[in-house]
Order: C-alpha cells, then sequence, then structure tokens
C-alpha cells in the first residue's frame, strides 16, 4: 500500500469560478418544447396543415367558389367529376305532333335527337296490330335485350313517338316491336342508333347564367355549361358547394359542441378535485349517472323537447345533447388530475405564502391539466363531427335543402353503384377530418406529456 | 446519422406495406368466410330457385307482411295481392282484365238491385260450400262499427249500409239477403253503374260466420285462422319470414291454376335486396328503381312497364285558416311547376306520366280512353304569370312577405328526391321558402287529417274500375279529401256521377270535376306512377292489374326449358 503524503495545498478552497455549468442552449418554455416536439413528429404536423386545410376550405371556399349549393342544375344530373359539358343552343321546347310527319318505310329519327326530345318515326311491320318501343344502352344483340319499354299501343295506325325521359349526351338503341291482337311481342322489330347531342336552350342558358355579359345567344351557338369540378348529385347540385356548406355545418359542430362541453367538463371536475370529501362523491356520482344515459335516446327527447318544427335545422338540439351528455370524460380526467396536483409540494407552499382558492386553481391547477385538456379537444372534435354525420345520417340532423357531410352520405349510399362519386367524396371527407384530428390528438399528447420527455 | 434516417424510413415503409397488405388480406379473408356461413344458412333454410319446374313452385318476394288478412279489415297492397289468391268474390278479374264470374255463377243488375246466383262446386278449403250468408255475414262484419273498417265505404251502395256503419241502423238492415243458399239479393241504396266491378273487391269476399266465431277475434292472423275459397290456401306463414301458398284442391275452376305453390319466401322493401334476389334467381319477379336500371340493362334483361293507376299529387290545405286557401296562390303554385320536368329529369323511370288530370290515363269511358273523349286541360309553365298571382295573393291576403309554407312528404327515397325538387322550383320560381316535414306513412296520415300542412306530396290508387274512385275523392263528404276542399258545385258533379245510370251523363259529370279541380287548383297534378319490372323468363302469364290483386301469379305457368 502506498502511502499518500497531503500538502497544505490541498486543502486550500476551490477558486470560485463564474460559471460551473453553461447553459448553451436558450431556455424553453413548456409550449416552446411541445411545440418542437410536436414539429418533429411528421404525422402529427401534416395532421395538422390538412387541419388548416379543412378551415380554409370551410372559411375561405364559399368566396372562391362561389354557387348557390341548392342551386339545381337539372341540365347535369349525376354528372360524374370532369365531364363533357359541351352544349348547344337550341329552340325552346315545342310539342311534336308525329302524325304529320311522313310515311317511312324503316324505323328511323325524324330530327336530329337531342337532350331535350328524340323523335322517331317509322313505318309499319309485317303483322303488327300494335308496337311497342324500346331504349337500351347496348346494341340489342342476339338476346334480343329491347331494353327500356318506353311506349306502347295496339293501334296499328300510330306510327311516331317522342322520347323526353332522361336524356344524355351519349348514343342510345331504339327499337320498335311489333305486337300481336293479345299485346305480345311478336319477332319482327327494327332499331335505330342515335347519338343524343346535348342542347340547352336560350332561356335555360340565361336562367343559369351561362351567358357572358353582353353576348346574345342565339340557336345554333356552342356554348359550355356549368363546371362542376367534383360533379353534382341527383339533383344536379354543386358537389364542391355543398362539401363545403356540408363542411360548415359539420366543423361547426365538430368545433362548438367539444369547446363547450370540455369547458364546463373542466370546471365541474376542478371544482370536484379541489373541494374533495362530500361534494367530490356528491359531484362525481352525478357525472357517472349522467354516463349511464343513452345518447341517441336523449338525443330524440332533447329534440322533441326543444320544439323543432319539421322542416327546420336540428343542429342547435344535436349541440345541445353532445354538451348535456359529454362533459363527464372531461371531468373526471380534469379532478383526477386536480387530485394529484393538490398534493404537491408547491401547492403547499403556495398556501404558506397566503394563496386563496380561485389563485390556487387558476394559477397552478388548471394549467398544469391543460395538456391534458388540450389532447381531450382534438379526441373529442373527431367524435362529434362523426355523431353529428352519424345523426344526419339516420335523417335526425340539419334540413334540406341545407347540406351536411353524414346526410350527403345518405343520399349518395343510393346511387352507390351508379354514381358512387356522390358518396365516395362526403365520405373520404369525413375520413379525413376525423383521421386527422386523431392524429394530431396523437402527436399533441406525445408533446405535451411530461412523462414522455424523460425516455428521451 | 443519416444511414440510420434512411433505414428508419424505409422500414417504416416496409411495414406500412405489411400493414396494408395484412388489412387487405383480413378483409378478403372476412368477406369469404361471411359468404361462406351465408351460403350455409341460406342452405339451411332451403335455398329454392326461383323457378322450380320439378315441383311447379315459384317463390316471389313481398315488400312487407301482410298486418292480418281478414278481408273484412285489410286495406294495404300486399295483403291485397295476398288475398286475392286464396280467395274469390262473386266476380272476378280473369287474366285479360275483364271481369269473370267467380263464386257467382250468374247474376243479374237492375236499376235498384241486383241478383246473384252462386255456383254449386264453390267450397271452402274445409268442403263446406260457400253460401249466401257467407256474404252477408262478411259485409256486416266490414260495416259493423266496432270493427272500424277502413274499407267500409266501398260497400256504401247496397242499401242502409252507411247507416249501419255509422250506428244508426241495426246490421240486419244491410239490403243484402240470403234467399237461399245459392241466391244473394242485393238493394242498392241509391242506382249504380258500377256494382259488378266492386264485387271483386277484396272487402266484397265472402267470410264464414261458425269459422269466424271459432277464432275468437284472430280471424286473419294466421294460416289456420282463415278459411280460403280461392285458388290458393296459405299452407304456413312465418310471420316476418315467410308466407307459402299451395294448391288449393278444392277450388271450382282447376283448370286455371297451373303452379302448385307460390312461396313468398322472401320479406323486403329494398329495392336493392330486391334487385340482387332476382339475379341470384331467388325470386322471380322484382320492380326496379332509377339506381339500378342500368344494371338491369346491363344484365340484357327483358324489362317491362306498367302503369298501376295511381295518381301523385300535391294536394293544398283549403282550410280557411291556411294561406294556401287563397286561389292565387295556389294558382301561382300551379303554374310554377312543370310535371314534365320531374317526370323526365328527376324521376327518371320508364312508364311514369307527367300529371295532367284528376282521372289517371288508363280510366275507360264508353267509347275508349276517358281521356280521349275529355282531354285535360293543358298546362304550362309560366313563371310570369306565376309571379303576377303570387303577388295578387300576397296583396289579398295583405302580407309584407310569405313565410314559408310547410310541404309534408313521406319519408322514403321517392318523396324525399321529389320534396327537395319542389322546394327548390318554388324557391327559384316564386322566391318562396318550403319547409320539409318528413314523416313515415301513418305519422304523415294523422297530419294530413289534422291539417297540419300548406301543401302535402299525395297519391291516390283506385278502389274499383270507375273515374268515380278518383272523383268523389274531393267531394266535401269524403274523410279522404284531407285538404278539405269544399265546394257545392263539385260536390253536385259527384251527385250525379254516383247516382246517374247513363254513362254519358256521367262521364260529363267527370268532365266537369276535371275542369272545376282545374280551375280551382284543387290539386296539382304530379304524374301517372308506372313501374318498370322483369320477370323470370321461364314464368309466362303473370298479370300486372290496376284494380285487385296485383301481381297476380294465379295464371301464370312455368314454360319448359328450351
Amino acid at each position: 500500500m502506498a502511502e499518500t503524503t497531503y500538502s497544505a495545498e490541498d486543502f486550500a478552497p476551490a477558486p470560485a469560478l463564474a460559471s460551473v455549468q453553461g447553459i448553451s442552449r436558450p431556455s424553453l418554455s413548456y409550449w416552446q418544447d411541445a411545440w418542437l416536439r410536436l414539429k418533429a413528429n411528421r404525422r402529427a404536423l401534416y395532421s395538422l396543415y390538412i387541419v388548416i386545410a379543412l378551415l380554409a376550405f370551410t372559411l375561405v371556399g364559399p368566396v372562391v367558389w362561389n354557387i348557390d349549393p341548392a342551386l339545381q342544375d337539372l341540365q347535369q344530373i349525376s354528372q360524374a367529376p370532369q365531364a363533357d359539358r359541351n352544349a348547344t343552343i337550341i329552340e325552346p321546347y315545342k310539342p311534336w305532333d308525329g302524325a304529320d310527319a311522313p310515311m317511312v318505310a324503316r324505323l328511323r329519327l325524324a330530327e336530329p335527337p337531342t337532350t331535350q326530345a328524340v323523335r322517331l318515326v317509322w313505318g309499319a311491320l309485317p303483322g303488327a296490330a300494335g308496337y311497342r318501343l324500346y331504349r337500351n344502352i347496348f346494341p340489342v344483340g342476339e338476346e334480343r335485350a329491347y331494353g327500356l319499354p318506353l311506349f306502347e299501343t295496339l293501334d296499328p295506325a300510330k306510327h311516331h313517338f317522342e322520347d323526353r325521359l332522361d336524356l344524355r349526351p351519349q348514343t342510345y338503341f331504339y327499337s320498335v316491336v311489333a305486337l300481336d291482337g293479345q299485346g305480345r311481342l311478336t319477332d319482327a322489330f327494327e332499331t335505330v342508333e342515335a347519338e343524343v347531342r346535348r342542347v340547352i336552350t336560350v332561356e335555360e342558358a340565361e336562367a343559369m347564367g351561362l351567358a357572358e355579359a353582353g353576348q346574345a345567344l342565339a340557336p345554333g351557338d356552342r356554348i359550355k355549361l356549368q363546371a362542376h369540378p367534383l360533379g353534382t348529385d341527383y339533383l344536379g347540385r354543386d358537389m364542391l358547394a355543398r362539401l363545403m356548406a356540408g363542411a360548415r355545418v359539420s366543423l361547426f359542430i365538430g368545433l362548438v359542441a367539444p369547446l363547450i362541453f370540455i369547458a364546463f367538463g373542466v370546471a365541474y371536475g376542478a371544482a370536484a378535485g379541489f373541494f374533495g370529501g362530500w361534494m367530490d362523491q356528491a359531484l362525481m356520482r352525478f357525472s357517472d349517472f349522467v354516463v349511464a344515459l343513452p345518447f341517441l335516446l336523449f338525443m330524440i327527447l332533447i329534440r322533441v323537447i326543444s320544439g323543432v318544427q319539421p322542416g327546420e335545422s336540428g343542429v342547435a338540439p344535436m349541440v345541445l345533447a353532445m354538451v348535456l351528455l359529454s362533459w363527464p370524460a372531461t371531468a373526471r380526467l380534469v379532478r383526477g388530475q386536480i387530485l394529484q396536483i393538490r398534493e404537491e409540494g408547491y401547492i403547499s407552499a403556495s398556501q404558506l405564502l397566503g394563496a386563496g382558492a380561485p389563485y390556487l386553481v387558476l394559477r397552478h391547477m388548471i394549467p398544469n391539466t391543460l395538456g391534458v385538456i388540450l389532447v381531450t379537444l382534438t379526441f373529442a372534435v373527431p367524435t362529434a363531427i362523426f355523431t353529428e354525420a352519424f345523426l344526419s345520417f339516420i335523417g335526425m340532423g340539419v334540413a334540406p335543402p341545407t347540406a351536411s357531410w353524414g346526410s350527403m352520405c345518405n343520399e349518395g349510399i343510393k346511387t352507390m353503384l351508379t354514381h358512387p362519386h356522390e358518396l365516395i367524396f362526403p365520405a373520404l371527407f369525413i375520413s379525413i377530418t376525423v383521421l386527422a384530428f386523431n392524429l394530431l390528438g396523437d402527436g399533441l399528447r406525445d408533446a405535451l406529456d411530461a412523462r414522455m420527455r424523460s425516455r428521451e | 446519422m443519416t444511414t440510420k434516417a434512411i433505414s428508419s424510413t424505409s422500414l417504416a415503409i416496409r411495414q406500412l406495406g405489411l400493414f396494408a397488405f395484412a388489412a387487405v388480406a383480413g378483409l378478403a379473408a372476412l368477406m369469404w368466410g361471411l359468404n361462406l356461413l351465408a351460403n350455409l344458412t341460406a342452405s339451411a333454410s332451403g335455398a329454392n330457385s326461383a323457378v322450380d319446374a320439378a315441383s311447379n313452385a315459384i317463390t316471389v318476394l313481398i315488400s312487407s307482411e301482410p298486418p292480418q288478412l281478414d278481408s273484412s279489415l285489410s286495406t294495404d297492397q300486399v295483403s291485397g295481392m295476398v288475398l286475392g289468391h286464396v280467395m274469390e268474390g262473386l266476380l272476378r278479374y280473369d287474366e285479360n282484365n275483364e271481369l269473370a264470374p267467380g263464386v257467382a255463377e250468374s247474376w243479374r243488375i237492375n236499376a235498384d238491385s241486383a241478383v246473384f246466383r252462386l255456383r254449386e262446386n264453390a267450397l271452402w278449403s274445409d268442403g263446406k260450400p260457400v253460401t249466401a250468408q257467407d256474404f252477408v255475414f262478411a259485409w256486416r262484419l266490414a260495416l259493423a262499427p266496432d270493427n272500424a273498417s277502413q274499407y267500409a265505404f266501398i260497400l256504401y251502395p247496397v242499401k242502409n249500409a252507411e247507416a249501419i256503419n255509422q250506428g244508426t241502423q241495426p246490421p240486419e238492415a244491410l239490403g243484402a239477403r240470403a234467399l237461399d243458399d245459392r241466391t244473394l239479393e242485393i238493394e242498392f241504396e241509391r242506382p249504380i253503374a258500377f256494382f259488378d266491378k266492386l264485387t271483386a273487391f277484396s272487402t266484397y269476399y265472402p267470410v264464414r260466420q261458425d269459422f269466424y266465431e271459432s277464432t275468437d277475434g284472430t280471424y286473419g292472423a294466421d294460416a289456420d285462422k282463415l278459411l280460403y275459397n280461392g285458388p290458393f290456401v296459405i299452407a304456413s306463414w312465418v310471420h316476418g319470414q315467410s308466407l307459402d301458398m299451395r294448391r288449393n284442391p278444392l277450388y271450382w275452376n282447376q283448370g286455371r291454376i297451373h303452379l302448385d305453390r307460390i312461396n313468398a319466401g322472401y320479406i323486403t322493401s329494398d329495392p336493392n335486396t330486391s334487385l340482387n334476389l332476382f339475379k341470384d334467381d331467388k325470386i322471380v319477379l322484382t320492380g326496379l328503381t332509377p339506381e339500378n336500371l342500368t344494371s338491369a340493362l346491363e344484365q340484357r334483361w327483358q324489362i317491362h312497364r306498367f302503369m298501376d293507376g295511381s295518381l301523385f299529387f300535391l294536394e293544398l290545405n283549403h282550410r280557411p285558416d291556411r294561406l294556401t286557401s287563397n286561389l292565387n296562390l295556389r294558382k301561382a303554385l300551379y303554374l310554377a311547376q312543370d310535371p314534365n320536368e320531374l317526370v323526365y329529369k328527376v324521376i327518371k323511370l320508364p312508364g311514369y306520366l307527367p300529371g295532367v288530370s284528376l282521372f289517371p290515363s288508363f280510366l275507360d269511358g264508353p267509347h275508349g280512353r276517358f281521356r280521349d273523349d275529355h282531354p285535360p286541360p293543358a298546362h304550362r309553365i309560366d313563371v310570369a304569370a306565376a309571379r303576377r298571382h303570387l303577388a295578387l295573393a300576397q296583396a289579398e291576403l295583405g302580407l309584407d312577405e310569405f313565410p314559408s309554407l310547410v310541404l309534408l312528404t313521406g319519408d322514403n327515397t321517392v318523396s324525399n328526391v321529389q320534396s327537395e325538387y319542389f322546394q327548390a322550383v318554388f324557391k327559384k320560381n316564386l322566391g318562396l321558402d318550403i319547409k320539409i316535414d318528413r314523416q313515415i306513412f301513418k305519422q304523415r296520415l294523422a297530419k294530413m287529417t289534422s291539417g297540419e300542412f300548406d301543401i302535402v306530396m299525395a297519391g291516390w290508387g283506385p278502389d274499383y274500375d270507375d273515374p268515380l274512385t278518383f272523383g268523389d275523392l274531393f267531394a266535401s263528404w269524403n274523410l279522404n279529401n284531407r285538404g278539405r276542399y269544399s265546394n257545392p258545385a263539385y260536390d253536385e258533379q259527384v251527385r250525379i256521377a254516383q247516382n246517374a245510370l247513363d254513362a254519358e251523363v256521367r262521364m260529363a259529370a267527370f268532365a266537369n270535376m276535371q275542369r272545376i279541380i282545374h280551375e280551382d287548383v284543387v290539386i296539382i297534378p304530379s304524374y301517372d306512377r308506372g313501374v318498370a319490372y322483369v320477370t323470370h323468363p321461364r314464368l309466362q302469364g303473370v298479370r300486372r292489374r290496376v284494380v285487385g290483386a296485383d301481381p297476380d301469379y294465379s295464371n301464370a305457368y312455368i314454360v319448359p326449358e328450351a
């Protein structure tokens, strides 16, 4: 074992240094730190962008795309996005008496076929006691699939027909089939192909505001119909305008209802947690009671009680029902946090320094629960949007012609197979919004949770 | 550091791909499993094909379950269809939609009375003969005030029927008497021109007293709580699931029945389910909606169409406390809309005819169609004139601004689309705000009765084949006149049509009604309803009827496979 010798210097006090630990980086507040973490989370950041974009879509969109969402463009019903919208101006519709049409040998078009009317004349078929006229969008073919029966007569002298039923700019195959005396189909038939051209009258074009200022429209002019970037619904209403209008309803409910019930839940939970004892017991048992209430039943009850007249919007009772029934979750969460914070040392210190109850709650306790509250809020928003969509889907929400995403889905599902865009767009908006809010909430929780920080 | 970031990104992508694959694969497996399960359960409940030539049976779909099958109480179309197969009245409609002898083998109708001679071989399904007393009992039953049958009024042409129904006369006072088992004598309240057509209606079907009383108030509630005299009997009725009809071996006219079994194996009112069942060869007939027309064309089916005789219209509320009691407002509404646009652009189904009159196109006059002899007044949309009438109405009513009008409608796809269309039309052309009040059928009827509407989207199907079934709808005493329209001049024409026997006089009265309805804008006709449907190619002889059992399979037969 080596001998160690100590000199007097060894016992001299250490020199006082100006700074032992230098803080090389700027000091960050809780919120700055949270923001940095959120920024590092790419999912949450993109979600935030989507939420901002949605708000812009809702608030700025109607200014940019200024179309009345209730306006029915009956020229373009259930139009898919990006459909051809060229049309020719034509004279107003005049009833046609085909009896004056010249007798012809075979089925043919009396006039060029247009979306206003397709006029057909035909000659006598062998042995016909009457005729039935069909229209198909496919060639008749081997199976003799004539298509839609449009007209039937047991008068062999009748040899003309005018079709005005839902004509679209496409090719139709018209067939006239001879009937026997009992009105049964015989084998004698003729087919003609009609390439229907889209037309519009001057009156209709002007009513839709298609003519440019000072432009006098005359029959024969080419014109472009109203543009519908996302297509139209079953009454020719612009999908984009309706989605924007629907977003207003959906986001209004999705933001207002959670804000109100979370504010109430925070106050309620803070009171219960701070005062404790019998008051805590009473308040929390009441909140348990509210949790047990069935939502849909109460929604209907509130709607009935609030005296919403038929044909009026059910948005107010919907918000009311959500507020009345959704606050207990927040209240429980906040109460738990407050109970924990109440026992912390800095609360005792503040109390010793003479702080009163309101000061303690507002200055120390609620700010310390803000992270939790914010996370709850971001998760409550998609839930509320979903609830609104669901209630509108079952017809308890907005009144026509107001649209909401849920009611648009409800309408779109009926034409899901033939015109899928009427369902896909509102459904897509609901999904994206709900997903964005959920991911944002997820990111916020990671960013704000103090315990997460220690893991790094 | 950089390499680590890249590898973590590529890892994330790989993970994402794995998740996506797992999700898709899981979904596919789930679908497959469900399909397998569905097939298993289907075969368990006996998955028959739509047409079973071996057992001479067909499977059909009914849109709802009959509430009960007591012919004196039934009102709905499905009950009418089932009853039309299992019961038979004095007369019936045959395969050409002509009146034919039913239980009655001969009959004579005079100005104030009628005598029906019943056939000897008309039997109940328990083997006892159908007697004249069975008809008298059934009619008294329908008229008994306690039973509150909604169709009691259809018996009113029989003497004292109305008084019995209102409780002022005893049931024995009814002007229908059984002279003996096979002779039924009927005295009329007043001369009637179409009594023979009425006897084919379900309220006129017979009910046997001893059997009715033995059921202890449950007559018609189940397959064994009903006695049959029609071409088919109900072999089993599983409530909510199926209703199985078999050939009635005791029916007198075996020659006209070809099928041994009609199984109503599916009960749903969903058009897509119905279409899929037809596509899967599970049912022999399905109606088509505008949404599935294209898919029917793609399947290359033979599509039929048929006018079911119903008229749909906007009925206006004529109660004095309603704005719509103002004639100029009604005229404005009438002129601002165009039924052609509604039918051709919004409804989009073949077979619908734009509405022009209270009397649908199928009604016959003495020389062919009623409509050919008395063409309805022409209608053209005229927005400028409509606005003039609206301004007049505003002045007459002393309004600064029109409050919104309530449009009462049903709660289904068709009414939703149409009500939103009308809402937009009246807003665009007249600047009127319309509030849509959607209600389920019962609730809508209640609101129509109490008058809680300005405009209601209503419809009316014929009960018998005579224009009067539409004409008396707006008589001031008719309870189905929900708008409470009351006009002595109109009532007078109804009285003429009810009492006159001469066809020309009656048609003139109907023409007058048509004119008054138009001039007074009692209703705004929307359309005569059509039906587009497809049937199984091997099933022939299915009849669609305006009046009576529809669709009627009783004469249908299966053609051998080619």
